[in-house]
């Protein structure tokens, strides 16, 4: 909330919030604007999905998962990926339960876990690299630590793949781990997997759900926002057994009863021509990949200029970049801050682009270990993306 | 392999709240109905004025309204909303802590529960009452005390008016304790139509103000009101601003259901909290259909009481088909009580007691075994006003159905088609 509120200015070149300004794919704003025109979709839908949406992922992610999916039983329309992350905290976690959230963690998973009276237990990725070149695959939890977290009071493990901020896409191996370690102790895992789509080249996107033994203790979130940029849509959808579902359906009918529905008429519209073309490279769950990894690119060679150093994410459309090359001094301003925050309102203050603090995104106890980094997004328009070179091209120029 | 887990899987904040009466009767009426005066929608679309501003805002050139807008409100939403209502009110209110955008204003339900109510609170709530006041407060850890509205005689010669549904003020005052922290309000009331007056509300804020309680105002049926009534704001009474929440619908103001797109007004020092719970629960509300109710109150504020405006058209169409329905249910041998606002209305069926078996044994309240015959047999969906009690009291007044009039000319003559024929059988030998 108080980065977006300084970057809201006009002249800033804004990197921060994860906010795509390039266009939806025409055909998805089409389906909004048709829906609108039909009388009875002005009106409530099912509470718990539109019909014809849940339909739609169940065909999309029966084909991802090779299960079974039940529209009316498996999945949950909810109000964003946010929505499903607050349904399913709210349905399954207990006051005085633990849960375990791998840092750094897309930042509302502290402050739900709080709010439901549980105790949110951190466990880092730590950066394996030493080279100029270091990547998210780089960045590994260690087993024992792991390992150690997890007790009799652990109900949940929230799991972000690809991730936010790092860009990390979990490997097979990886995901084992985390599996392995739920079912003996018989947790939980909450996946957020909204970033699904956007995976580059050499990597792929595994669902966590699929391992053995973990489809009946999975609630798998995704998103239209990422999957169509439409973040001001507001669509996401949380998939999983019934069992754990008709929990999140009873947190539904008691917070909001019902998602709005010329969206979510226009999304499964749109997912239905998409789910039509998963076997050609034009589906845009493919596409819109492909466009962002040019940028990606782009992004992580003009930063590397200038003498910044990137971690090249594995998917995601962020990317975070370690500061401390370039020694900026800014041990006159005030307040305990950590680094990468006093970085930041600098770098927007002095060289009118913005981007986000990575001690946003981690517990307490290790804000000492990530500040030297800050996230960029990389999902704007190549003019955005120019603005963005000028400035880097320049920044050496003047430093301060 | 390890299949479901062994230990209790849902959190304990769930109990006594996972049934829910609509999921039943949206099932009954979709399957059986064919008149549905059940659900409270209209059957009729928004205004062209307000979908033509959707279509605008999504096709656009400015695809931006695709992408999240400010997580408490549309900067032009909340800022017409803030000058609309700030005349209403008779006071200034600043668009960024006063205003606050949720999707529908079950959700700004959901924000004040959870905001304000802590385990142990106590909150009262007037029966009868849209039915997930209580859920709310349960989930929230609080304990709703329940006060009921009693009808009283209507004068010699006239129908009985939900007017004439009155709080005894006596039983009201007691319903205060040490530990009440809100009263729910809603008027013009869902179920019955009734719109409180002046001295119903200030005898309402008198208590809320001399036991320091807060007052969750939900207010969305708040154009439609008939035969020249006042919706009276209790936000706008002395000493009430500062401990009132009011609460909106685009839905329900714009015959836009689906769109949901509610909104908070009220002081910053309870606005704040209502921030944390949306910030931590939903975060922001869809863009383009702020963008274009946004669109549709600049409209409205410029037609403020003049014959073209939206809200006096809809409330005078609504008033026509309310007396349609009336007149339909009266000639077929039901009591209807005329309602002074909303969308709905609820009519005595006890004459037709005899046409729905006997069900020994059953504590299922009267009127919800009337409507589930009812539509299963002649095809016409309403719901049972028990729906809308608390547990002990469904039995209090489970004579009554709820009727939803917001509905096409052919609806309401399909409806009165079935009554009819309905009652011909009846006389029949």
């Amino acid at each position: 909330i108080e980065f977006t509120k300084v970057a809201a200015d006009p002249s800033i070149v804004n990197l921060g919030q994860g906010l795509p300004d390039i266009s939806p794919p025409s055909y998805v704003k089409e389906e909004l604007a048709k829906a609108a025109a039909v009388d009875r979709l002005n009106q409530y839908t099912r509470g718990f999905g539109h019909p014809l949406l849940v339909k739609a992922l169940s065909q999309v992610y029966e084909r991802v998962c090779g299960r079974k999916i039940d529209p009316l039983t498996d999945i949950l329309v909810t109000v964003g990926g946010y929505g499903s992350l607050f349904s399913a905290i709210q349905a399954l976690i207990e006051e005085g339960d633990e849960v375990i959230i791998i840092e750094p963690f897309f930042d509302c998973y502290e402050p739900m876990v709080k709010m439901v009276g549980a105790k949110p237990v951190f466990i880092p990725l730590r950066n394996k690299s030493d080279g100029n070149f270091a990547t998210s695959a780089d960045w590994v939890l260690d087993p024992t630590e792991l390992a150690n977290k997890f007790n009799s009071k652990t109900k949940a493990i929230i799991l972000n793949t690809p991730h936010n901020p790092l860009g990390k896409v979990f490997t097979q191996e990886e995901l084992q781990l985390i599996a392995d370690l739920c079912i003996k102790h018989d947790t939980l895992c909450i996946s957020d997997e909204v970033y699904e789509w956007l995976v580059y080249k050499g990597n792929k996107h595994i669902k966590i759900a699929t391992l053995p033994g973990m489809w009946e203790r999975t609630i798998t979130i995704g998103s239209a926002g990422k999957t169509y940029s439409v973040t001001g849509w507001k669509v996401g959808w949380s998939i999983g057994p019934q069992h754990l579902i008709k929990h999140l359906q009873v947190v539904q009918q008691n917070t909001l009863y019902t998602c709005p529905t010329p969206l979510q008429e226009a999304l499964a519209q749109a997912l239905w021509i998409d789910c039509k073309r998963m076997d050609e490279p034009d589906c845009y769950f493919y596409s819109l990949s492909r466009e962002l990894e040019g940028k990606r690119d782009r992004m992580a060679r003009l930063l590397r200029e200038v003498g910044l150093k990137p971690i090249v994410p594995e998917g995601g459309y962020f990317m975070i970049v370690d500061v401390s090359a370039l020694n900026v001094d800014l041990s006159d301003v005030e307040d305990n801050q950590p680094y990468d925050y006093k970085f930041v309102r600098w770098m927007i203050a002095s060289k009118k682009l913005s981007a986000i603090p990575l001690s946003a995104f981690c517990g307490p106890e290790t804000k000492a270990q990530f500040e030297k980094y800050i996230r960029f997004c990389f999902i704007k328009k190549d003019s955005t993306l120019d603005a963005a070179e000028v400035i880097l091209k320049n920044w050496n120029k003047q430093k301060a | 392999l390890q299949a479901k887990m062994s230990r209790l899987v849902q959190a304990r904040r769930l109990e006594g709240v996972d049934q829910n009466i609509w999921v039943e009767f949206v099932k009954l009426a979709a399957t059986h109905a064919t008149v549905n005066l059940g659900q409270g929608f209209p059957d009729f679309p928004p205004p062209d004025f307000l979908r033509e501003a959707l279509v605008r805002a999504v096709g656009g050139g400015n695809h931006l309204l695709h992408q999240y807008t400010r997580a408490f409100g549309h900067p032009p939403l909340v800022k017409i909303l803030a000058e609309f209502f700030g005349k209403l009110l008779g006071r200034e209110l600043d668009p960024l802590n006063n205003v606050m955008v949720t999707v529908g204003a079950y959700q700004a339900l959901f924000c004040c529960f959870q905001a304000f109510v802590d385990e142990g609170d106590e909150v009262i709530i007037i029966e009868p009452f849209f039915d997930c006041y209580e859920p709310m407060v349960k989930m929230a850890g609080g304990t709703p005390v329940f006060v009921p509205l009693r009808p009283k005689a209507p004068g010699a010669g006239k129908p009985m008016s939900s007017a004439d549904w009155q709080l005894d003020p006596a039983e009201l005052a007691s319903k205060f304790s040490k530990r009440t922290k809100a009263l729910v309000l809603n008027s013009p009331n869902n179920p019955l139509g009734k719109v409180f007056d002046r001295g119903e509300l200030q005898l309402i804020a008198e208590l809320c103000i001399k036991h320091d309680v807060l007052c969750i105002s939900d207010e969305v049926y708040e154009w439609l009101v008939f035969d020249g009534k006042e919706h009276v704001r209790i936000a706008s009474l002395p000493g009430m601003w500062e401990r009132t929440i009011s609460i909106s619908s685009a839905g329900k103001t714009f015959s836009a259901t689906g769109w949901k797109v509610g909104w908070t007004l009220g002081p910053w020092r309870l606005l704040q909290h209502l921030h944390t719970v949306h910030q931590n629960s939903v975060y922001h509300c869809a863009t383009a259909a702020q963008e274009a109710v946004a669109v549709g109150f600049r409209r409205e504020l410029e037609r403020r009481e003049r014959a073209d405006s939206y809200f006096t058209q809809l409330a005078r169409e609504l008033q026509g088909k309310r007396d349609r329905l009336i007149r339909s249910l009266e000639a077929a041998g039901m009591t209807p009580i005329v309602p002074e606002g909303t969308f709905f209305l609820v009519a005595d069926v006890s004459a037709f007691a005899s046409d729905v078996p006997e069900a020994p044994g059953s504590d299922e309240p009267f009127d919800s075994r009337f409507v589930k015959w009812m539509v299963k047999n002649k095809g016409l969906a309403a719901i049972p006003l028990s729906a809308f009690y608390s547990g002990p009291h469904k039995n209090d007044y489970s004579r009554f159905v709820r009727f939803c009039f917001a509905k096409e000319e052919a609806t309401l003559d399909a409806a009165n088609d079935i009554l009819q024929k309905w009652k011909q059988e009846r006389a029949a030998p």
